[in-house]
């Protein structure tokens, strides 16, 4: 499904990751961990490239636009289904169908009580839902989430990591929980210094193999 | 000396010393033998307004409303679409042409073509604002954020996002600038009274050129009235009612005539030496020559010197009056008495101020020197004054004069700076059309060549006050980028 | 939110419909006249509606007059046939009629063939009363009436030049326009000019009106006379009017002898014109360069 060969990745002009050499196949569930700066966005970016019809893409911080309300973020998701004028109608004045579907997403992602609030108003948790609502409604099969649960408290970050993963076929979510990652991932990969220096099942790992991301050289 | 404040000071001592050579050749006499006595006569009306002797004056206020109305409307949707294409070249001088030339030029470029007209009132507003509507809304649009319509699937339509993930994040600017657009257009409205719409401005310059200071001052005292109550009577969900209501009142029409604009094109336009059937190049040149000679030159200097004489006193009055409103100094009635003298000043146009200066003072440049200067001055201390309430002092800081240098100061001169050169380019725009009151700027010229009919000298010397323009604005923006200032508030024309 | 939306879509565009669709030229033809506004501008309508009611009683259709600000305009608007009859000054009466073909003067006041502008100063100028052109007026400040006035601005630069053989530019301090004949008398008398030339009718009405303070600013001389006021019609109100309308409208003129119509203008009677009348004025715009 995603294949580097020997890739280097830049951001910005500055060299982040190295000689990269990454086969992801159809089905796996892979959790990106490594300390802020490793790459894991950037990655995820250039797995995006790869795949641009396929993915659901939650990046960081949502991108989400703060002036509409959680129904019309939601609704983002699915611009490219419907003919521009439909999508006017329904940015003016809510559609039912649109609405219900909406609905009932927001209700199994915990905030269907602010579906007509303004993105700008919610908790970081919150936005961080609506974010990962887009990403479900927009209804492709391979996921790609940059930190989509790290401002929930932790007890829903694993239920709403766990639904959103069980909606995708293949997914790619950079994490910075562990246990987390452990929990929810069938296969982990941990980036440091420029190099992918973890790559394996989950259930061979253990939280204690993972400090070596997080220790300084 | 290196410190941040070394490139201010340049700047700001080349500017004072521009200014000062300006001030210094500046023909700024008092002809007047008697300005006391004039200023006694225009107090007293003043003091005696009398609102019944003009005659029509509802349907005065009624075609200024409408105008203002349908011109910002027009102006604002035109606008927003030239914003949308911002990125082309093309595109943003265009703009920059067509709002570099002022509403009372294309108004009397219009009475050419469709008379007297509510078509000449709506275009003579609407153009000159589509290219200042394009300018704000395009940097508008350069400065939201990219990241919501990047993180969307990239096969949905570009309208959609747009719409979406675009739109939404300026919709609110937006609102706000055309809000604030409407106040101008007003005063834009009724200053098109002087050049014969039948706008509130007609009845002005009658009244206070006849000496009939009375009626002028009832007159003058519904415009503030008008314009201060905006806030109340302008509400967005009630533009459609005030947009239907406009359009019939003054339906945007003409009582236009066969031919007339393609007489206007193919012929009025047309340099004279041009309509002979065998004209040879040197007698264009030649009449090109004269016309540099005896009107572009003289005009186009003594729009630069009275308008760079403006632009000193313009800083110096700014930087007095801005304490009167400030937080950090006086008590709250001495800024509600501040408020109150800068907010009068920035509601009269300079156009109408320069009116009655003249009167007082006689035709030197004095008059616009101090209109312009008043009322530009008051904006840029109501905007940095403004700007000085977000600031956060120590409590031990030093009060009075101390506070005023050391603190204050200090802190906002990037911005005060940053104000004063966004109003450079308007400066020089409303000089050029002081002439019409008998200053000798370019204006002057203009409205003689209209007078004389000859609508082809008119068009060349307005050519003259666009590049005059284009220039300023030039070396303002790139003055501002060299010092690293920005701030959209200031863009507030 | 989307009942009021689609509600002011509706206003919006009944407002359009209504604005498009109004008629945009009446059935009935109406006649639209202007003149130029020489002097007391204030009072433009009041002035001028009793010679439209006039005229419309004498014409028997609707006859409508509407205010200009400048001569230009007035003279613009005659070229583009906003309006088809119009009281002009010499100047922009050969403007007009030169720039619309087949338009002809019609008719005069009696004072116009032998119209003359006077020369005023301030007291303290000491200036006194001439016959021949007055001395010492070289050097100071001077103001002219409108741009396009004939007896505001044409004859009197005409005899400046004749006299001096140079521009008013170079022969006085400071030279200004005041726009009318009545802001000359106001900014003479204010000290703003110190000399300043207009029609000589428009000070002996503000004189007898008391409007002139005659301590602070007096004649100084009075220039030999020249054509200068006509009525001008459009050649094609034939068309739009029937056969002979034009001199329906002349001979409308010649009766008239209401003292309060005739007041506004103000002119004893009226007798004819022709556009030979005005030659010498065309002549004059010419050589000082006003006119191509």
């Amino acid at each position: 499904m995603f294949q580097f060969n020997q890739h280097t990745l830049q951001r910005q002009g500055v060299t982040v990751l190295q000689s990269l050499n990454l086969t992801i196949q159809q089905g796996e569930k892979v959790a990106l961990l490594g300390v802020s700066g490793a790459g894991k966005s950037t990655l995820l970016e250039a797995l995006r490239l790869q795949q641009p019809d396929q993915v659901a893409w939650c990046p960081q911080q949502g991108a989400l636009v703060p002036m509409l309300s959680v129904f019309h973020n939601i609704y983002m998701g699915a611009l490219e289904r419907h003919a521009a004028v439909y999508n006017l109608i329904n940015l003016i004045r809510p559609l039912r169908r649109e609405l219900e579907a909406v609905t009932q997403l927001a209700a199994e992602l915990g905030i269907s009580e602010k579906l007509r609030t303004s993105v700008d108003r919610l908790s970081g948790g919150q936005a961080q839902r609506t974010a990962l609502g887009r990403a479900l409604f927009s209804q492709r099969p391979v996921l790609l989430a940059d930190e989509p649960v790290s401002s929930v408290d932790e007890h829903h970050a694993q239920s709403l990591l766990m639904l959103a993963l069980a909606r995708h076929d293949t997914a790619v979510v950079a994490l910075h929980d562990r246990q987390l990652a452990l929990n929810c991932c069938d296969r982990i990969i941990g980036l440091k210094s420029g190099q992918i220096v973890i790559d394996g099942a989950s259930n061979q790992l253990s939280k204690h193999d993972l400090d070596i991301l997080y220790q300084r050289r | 000396m290196n410190t941040t404040a070394s490139g201010f000071r340049r700047t700001t001592l080349w500017l004072g010393l521009a200014g000062l050579l300006a001030l210094f050749v500046a023909d700024i006499s008092i002809t007047t033998r008697d300005p006391g006595m004039e200023l006694g006569r225009i107090s007293s009306g003043f003091l005696s307004p009398d609102f019944f002797a003009t005659e029509q004056i509802g349907s005065a206020l009624g075609y200024t409303l409408s105008f203002a109305v349908q011109g910002v409307t027009l102006g604002f949707v035109s606008g927003f679409l030239l914003a949308l294409l911002w990125r082309w070249r093309m595109i943003r001088a265009f703009s920059a042409t067509i709002r570099a030339v002022h509403e009372l030029f294309w108004g009397l470029l219009f009475l050419q073509v469709f008379g007297l007209s509510a078509l000449t009132g709506l275009l003579a507003i609407a153009i000159p604002y589509s290219g200042i509507f394009a300018k704000v809304f395009g940097e508008f649009l350069e400065e939201a954020d990219r990241a919501p319509a990047l993180a969307l699937t990239p096969r949905s339509d570009a309208f959609s996002v747009f719409l979406y993930a675009r739109l939404p994040l300026v919709w609110q600017h937006m609102k706000t600038y055309g809000a604030y657009r409407l106040e101008c257009a007003v005063r834009a409205s009724a200053i098109l009274g002087f050049i014969g719409l039948p706008t509130i401005g007609f009845h002005l310059e009658t009244a206070f050129r006849q000496g009939d200071y009375s009626s002028g001052a009832a007159l003058l005292y519904l415009f503030l009235g008008i314009i201060l109550s905006i806030r109340w009577w302008f509400r967005p969900s009630l533009l459609p009612l005030w947009i239907a209501a406009a359009l019939l009142w003054a339906p945007p029409r003409a009582n236009y005539t066969e031919g007339a604009l393609s007489r206007f094109l193919t012929e009025d336009i047309i340099p004279a030496p041009m309509r002979q059937n065998d004209w040879q190049w040197h007698q264009l040149t030649d009449w090109l020559l004269m016309l540099a000679r005896e009107q572009i030159l003289p005009g186009l200097g003594n729009t630069l010197i009275l308008g760079m004489a403006a632009m000193l006193m313009t800083g110096i009055i700014a930087l007095l009056l801005f304490p009167l409103i400030s937080s950090q100094f006086g008590n709250r009635f001495s800024r509600a008495g501040g408020h109150g003298l800068l907010v009068i000043f920035r509601t009269l146009p300079e156009f109408l101020l320069a009116f009655v200066f003249v009167l007082l003072l006689g035709p030197s440049m004095l008059p616009g020197i101090l209109a312009l200067a008043l009322h530009t001055g008051a904006i840029v201390a109501h905007l940095s004054g403004r700007f000085t309430d977000s600031l956060t002092l120590r409590s031990d800081a030093s009060g009075g004069l101390n506070r005023y240098a050391f603190e204050v100061l200090p802190r906002i001169y990037p911005n005060f700076l940053a104000f004063l050169l966004y109003r450079w380019e308007i400066i020089m725009r409303e000089t050029a059309i002081l002439g019409i009151l008998g200053i000798t700027t370019l204006g002057f010229y203009i409205d003689s060549a209209f007078s004389e009919l000859r609508t082809d000298r008119a068009v060349v010397l307005i050519a003259a006050g666009v590049a005059l323009n284009l220039l300023v604005d030039g070396i303002s923006r790139r003055l501002r980028s060299h010092l690293r200032l920005r701030n959209g508030l200031a863009d507030q024309n | 939110m989307n009942k009021r939306f689609m509600a002011a879509m509706v206003v919006l565009c009944t407002a359009f419909s209504i604005a498009a669709c109004s008629p945009s030229s009446e059935e009935k033809p109406v006649l639209v006249f202007s003149a130029i506004p020489d002097q007391d501008e204030a009072r433009l309508m009041t002035r001028f509606n009793k010679v439209a009611n006039y005229l419309s009683d004498a014409l028997e259709i609707e006859v409508r007059y509407v205010p200009v600000k400048s001569y230009s305009a007035s003279v613009t608007a005659f070229r583009n046939n906003e309006i088809q009859l119009a009281w002009f000054g010499g100047l922009s009466g050969v403007q007009a009629t030169q720039l619309v073909p087949g338009s002809y003067a019609i008719a005069q006041g009696v004072e116009d063939p032998q119209y003359v502008s006077y020369f005023i100063a301030h007291a303290d100028t000491g200036l006194q009363p001439s016959e021949g052109f007055p001395e010492g007026i070289e050097g100071r400040s001077f103001t002219f009436g409108s741009k396009s006035s004939t007896s505001g601005r044409l004859m009197p630069e005409f005899f400046l030049r004749e006299q001096y053989g140079k521009s008013p530019e170079e022969i006085f301090s400071r030279v200004g326009f005041s726009g009318d004949h009545s802001a000359t008398i106001a900014l003479v008398q204010s000290g703003a000019y110190e000399v300043g030339a207009l029609s000589y009718q428009v000070w002996d009405r503000e004189l007898a009106e008391g409007k002139v303070d005659p301590d602070k600013v007096r004649v100084i001389w009075t220039t030999p006379p020249y054509p200068d006021y006509h009525w001008v019609i459009r050649g094609d109100v034939e068309q739009k009017f029937g056969e002979g309308f034009a001199d329906k409208v002349r001979q409308a003129l010649l009766d008239l002898d209401d003292r309060d119509v005739l007041d506004s203008f103000p002119r004893e009677k009226f007798i004819p014109a022709s556009n030979e009348d005005f030659l010498p004025i065309l002549e004059t715009a010419r050589s000082l360069g006003l006119m191509d």
